[in-house]
């Protein structure tokens, strides 16, 4: 399954888009985590935040989804968080007794996307053979696996991504490396929070220190 | 629409195939109701005469006890997040998705209560005021359970959280549920129709109100 294969009518080019943060100062309780933020993305672009524990890596990306409120400074993800991005938390949003079928069905039909979309998706991360399986019932490699799908299937030019390849093994980086290269490909970008080092071609580099 | 429709058959199948759908409410509601005459005593006219009062309260308990689970497993799995994202206003997401556990969970409390009524002793209108009186106020005790547990997701001991925040806020519909079977039991059935409107009255305005309540407390969840 190449990246071609998923350049159908079901998923068109994203229009040009702008992510800008301007001096930007978040905290975590009484804990001030950064100050003076500044981040510049458009379309094609993926950005690495990296950092220490605590650093505020996870709230930066909450702040950008609009579920935290930041202290000071401007968040513009071109229009309503709701319109423009896709979230993959710590955990994948997956219910134990729901198959990837149902799962991925209901998250097409939230973001207006076809549900013939669902099956090249999980090809190309590999997981085309569990589609019936219970979420319960994966490894936590296959429920990131599954968990990447749904983000793809979003159709949303901004991902937001916390640890997206934490528990993946090297074919599964490999697989994650693809998705995004195509997504960065149709003009969308990326914003991934990530201990590891990640083979993404000219992403940034943004590192958030206390 | 259509995404709304979805997500109330998601969580409705969802209630049905993680939690046992509705035999948890259904086991509690008869457990109530069989060992109600067990502990009174069982002359006729008693049975009677606390029947439409024990039916309410046996919904209002099993309403409870499925409470806890409602937000949860949402916040512990990451959904929260996600239903936050989904592009439709969130006091909406949080109407579809408690109908849609309660529609799954509940549905046969007033089917019990109708029958249980009558085997306390009350003919079949008074009983179906009774059981029409359940099924009228089961939505509005599931939306005032489902934003006492929107407030306590998370936290430890929640049930407890739970039954001090949404007892209270239960009175009115226990009175006028309540109310509709008594009122049926004494022949008024004018009185009864009109209670029952009242029931149908509460629990529109809790449709109305309490959704706004379990998004604010969604989203500071979020937070």
């Amino acid at each position: 399954m190449t990246e071609s294969a998923l350049l159908s009518d079901d998923w068109p080019e994203f229009p040009p888009l702008d992510l800008t943060v301007r001096d930007l100062a978040l905290s975590r309780g009484e804990v001030r985590l950064c100050e003076a933020l500044e981040l510049d993305l458009s379309s094609g672009d993926a950005v690495f935040l990296v950092g220490a524990n605590g650093a505020g890596k996870t709230t930066l990306l909450r702040a950008i989804a609009g579920f935290v409120r930041p202290d000071a400074g401007e968040i513009d993800c071109g229009g309503h968080a709701e319109d423009t991005v896709s979230w993959l938390g710590h955990s994948d949003g997956l219910k134990p007794n729901e198959t990837l079928r149902q799962a991925l069905r209901f998250w097409c039909r939230q973001s207006g996307q076809s549900s013939k979309a669902i099956m090249p998706v999980l090809k190309m991360l590999e997981i085309g053979h569990l589609i019936d399986r219970p979420a319960g019932r994966l490894s936590r490699g296959q429920q990131r696996r599954a968990g990447m799908a749904r983000v793809a299937l979003a159709n949303r030019p901004i991902w937001l991504l916390d640890e997206p390849a934490g528990p993946l093994d090297g074919d599964g980086r490999a697989c994650l490396a693809r998705l995004v290269a195509w997504h960065r490909g149709r003009g969308g970008m990326v914003v991934a929070a990530t201990h590891q080092t990640l083979d993404w071609p000219s992403a940034k580099t943004l590192e958030l220190g206390r | 629409m259509s995404a709304l429709v979805s997500l109330f058959s998601r969580e409705a199948r969802l209630a049905w195939a993680g939690g046992g759908g509705a035999a948890g409410p259904t086991a509690f509601f008869l457990a109530c109701i069989t060992l109600g005459p067990l502990a009174i005593g069982p002359e006729d006219a008693t049975l009677r005469a606390i029947a439409p009062g024990l039916m309410a309260i046996a919904a209002l308990l099993s309403v409870l006890q499925a409470a806890e689970r409602l937000f949860t497993e949402d916040v512990a799995d990451g959904t929260l997040e996600l239903y936050a994202l989904i592009p439709a206003s969130l006091p909406l997401i949080a109407l579809v998705k408690v109908l849609g556990q309660a529609a799954a969970t509940l549905w046969a409390l007033p089917l019990i209560g109708t029958l249980g009524a009558m085997m306390y002793g009350l003919d079949p209108a008074q009983a179906l005021i009774t059981g029409l009186a359940l099924l009228v106020a089961i939505p509005a005790l599931s939306l005032i359970a489902g934003f006492a547990g929107a407030l306590s997701a998370g936290v430890k001991r929640g049930g407890l959280l739970i039954s001090l925040i949404a007892i209270p806020l239960m009175v009115p519909v226990l009175v006028f549920a309540a109310g509709a079977g008594r009122a049926a039991l004494d022949g008024e059935m004018d009185r009864a129709v009109a209670t029952l409107l009242l029931t149908c009255a509460v629990s529109l305005g809790t449709m109305a109100l309490t959704p706004f309540g379990i998004a604010a407390a969604m989203r500071a969840r979020l937070g």
